[in-house]
């Protein structure tokens, strides 16, 4: 044994002999190690800016493959849609009926979007890097909300826009009588139904901090109130307060009852605003690993 | 600078970093050695207010780490280079913290060009990395804001020694112009020749800690000579304790100008006298290693 490692690591940043490196298969590194520049300025003594968390929150929901092909997804489900109901029975469909082919398909596969802003902090440990940059985490946890909202608020006007083009074609094209009536609540009812399940998506997200489990509660939730609803009388009462198909449906007729709001701010508190609070919890207290 | 003061995290009955307490110094780099699971990444990422501590504390140039106003501006963390979203981009990921930071988005090709990412390999996706480009993308990530802190968990790894020379030249550069940098590794002969300090962790505890001159430096002398035999008892007239090695020659308690008088003295012709061999840390090392790997085995 000699005194040899300590002689290498006093010499300063190779600048003086370059160290020529080896071609391997991966880019080779630059030869000098630079050192990296300063940026002008002083540096920030402000927090990071709520609406650039927001625009970067919006940005990771759009540029993994997984995002992208969620939206063109939902875009292939409502052009086939859009496409039957304008061959079927000559086109005759109010625009409220065109509304609900395009409305339908987001409001199914966008909670995916709330569901994955989330989760995938945890499941792709995104979250290092993320809760690193911003320690804050419950505005990383209304940055996303709001981010996910807009997307929700943005699909939703497409999907005016395109109901829209769809009973004007039929119109002109198929020579169908126009239907342009539209309900203020029904329209309340179909924005809602979208907004609300990227809301559930989320908290959904944030309480169970995993995709798959996330993912299956909430498509398995309808379903299952539907399923036990018919075998247990109790639950069947239960459903008409806690099952949000069932408390939304007044709105979709354009008319709601007293008894029936309570019933729909029930089930709303029930599973979107309790998953979100208590979401939003554990989100700030977990340990990020 | 990094303070940590009697930090402790527990889970359960598990204590996984026990009552640490060191500092990183502006200026130099600070190695953070210990065997795989010692507590290191634990600690680091209390520093980062990623883990909340059971006790004591972990500032960062003087603040808890949640206190700093856009952290990435001030502090480079490089936690986990596999910790990226595996269907984005290299360059998307530089982005995303760009935008986040408020830094230019000119950085992010000064960035990949500094790490050596070639544009098609910036617009690849981070699955398709291999784990030495994982790491360059993440030490990327780290410089990104132009902070004045360094924490870097296992750059190394993956590395080829051409890279971690590279990284060494880059870090040693970055310290020289006053950052702070704190790498940790499980790799003794990395840490030595990249870090002025170490800090020597072993199932969470401190176990050594000191500037790497001092922890190398050998204990006691080792000399030879014409009558090894004579040369013992004079030393054990002195009461300094001498023993043979099993190559020859005497290793001793104590300093080579001592064990030189006392051969003048007794007019021994010396033929070798120097300090002894750095084993210290590296036994030290050894055992604490050989110890997780025990565990490993039993568990």
């Amino acid at each position: 044994m000699t005194t040899a490692p300590t002689t290498t690591s006093t010499t300063p940043a190779g600048a003086a002999t370059p160290v020529v490196l080896s071609k391997s298969a991966e880019s080779a590194l630059p030869t000098v190690a630079a050192v990296p520049s300063r940026i002008d300025g002083p540096r920030p003594t402000t927090g990071v800016p709520f609406a650039r968390l927001i625009h970067v929150e919006l940005r990771k929901m759009l540029d993994t493959r997984a995002g992208r092909w969620l939206l063109i997804g939902i875009g292939a489900v409502i052009a086939v849609a859009l496409t039957i109901m304008f061959f079927n029975e000559g086109g005759q469909h109010a625009f409220g009926e065109y509304l609900q082919a395009t409305t339908m398909p987001m409001a199914l596969i966008l909670p995916v979007v709330g569901i994955l802003a989330v989760t995938s902090e945890w499941s792709q440990r995104t979250g290092l890097v993320t809760f690193g940059l911003e320690p804050r985490r419950a505005r990383v946890g209304w940055a996303k909300t709001v981010a996910a909202l807009l997307v929700g608020v943005a699909a939703f006007a497409t999907s005016l826009v395109l109901a829209g083009i769809a009973h004007q074609g039929a119109v002109t094209f198929r020579g169908i009588t126009p239907d342009w009536t539209m309900d203020g609540l029904v329209l309340l009812g179909a924005g809602g139904y979208v907004l609300l399940g990227i809301a559930q998506g989320l908290g959904f997200g944030m309480l169970l901090k995993n995709t798959p489990a996330a993912i299956v509660l909430f498509y398995i939730l309808p379903t299952a109130w539907s399923i036990l609803g018919s075998m247990v009388s109790w639950l069947r009462d239960a459903a008409v307060w806690l099952d949000m198909n069932q408390t939304m449906q007044p709105l979709f007729e354009g008319s709601l009852t007293g008894e029936q709001w309570a019933h729909l701010g029930t089930s709303v508190a029930v599973w979107v605003i309790l998953p979100l609070t208590v979401g939003m919890w554990r989100l700030t207290r977990s340990e990020v690993k | 600078m990094i303070t940590v003061e009697r930090l402790t995290k527990r889970y359960g009955p598990f204590t996984a970093v026990d009552d640490v307490s060191f500092e990183a110094k502006a200026g130099l780099v600070t190695g953070f050695l210990g065997p795989n699971g010692a507590g290191k990444t634990t600690a680091m990422r209390i520093m980062s207010g990623l883990t909340p501590a059971t006790s004591g504390t972990a500032t960062v140039l003087g603040k808890p780490y949640a206190a700093l106003p856009n952290p990435g501006r001030h502090v480079g963390l490089l936690l986990d280079a596999s910790a990226q979203h595996a269907g984005r981009t290299g360059r998307e990921v530089l982005t995303l913290g760009a935008i986040l930071m408020g830094v230019g988005r000119q950085r992010v090709d000064e960035m990949i060009d500094l790490v050596g990412l070639t544009d098609k390999e910036a617009n690849r996706r981070v699955r398709n990395y291999s784990l030495g480009m994982r790491q360059r993308l993440g030490i990327a990530h780290a410089l990104l804001g132009d902070p004045e802190v360094l924490i870097l968990d296992e750059p190394a790894n993956g590395l080829d020694p051409a890279g971690i020379r590279w990284m060494r030249d880059l870090l040693r550069g970055y310290a020289n112009e006053g950052g702070t940098v704190l790498l940790s590794s499980h790799l003794l002969n990395e840490i030595e020749r990249v870090a002025d300090e170490i800090v020597v962790i072993g199932h969470g505890k401190i176990v050594a800690q000191g500037t790497k001159d001092e922890l190398l430096a050998g204990a006691g002398t080792f000399t030879r000579s014409t009558d090894d035999a004579a040369l013992m008892a004079a030393l054990a007239a002195e009461s300094i304790v001498a023993q043979r090695t099993a190559t020859g020659g005497l290793q001793v308690d104590a300093e080579p100008i001592a064990v030189g008088r006392i051969a003048v003295a007794h007019q021994i012709v010396l033929t070798e006298l120097r300090g002894g061999d750095s084993r210290g840390l590296e036994e030290m090392f050894l055992d604490l290693t050989a110890d997780a790997a025990r565990e490993e085995v039993a568990a």
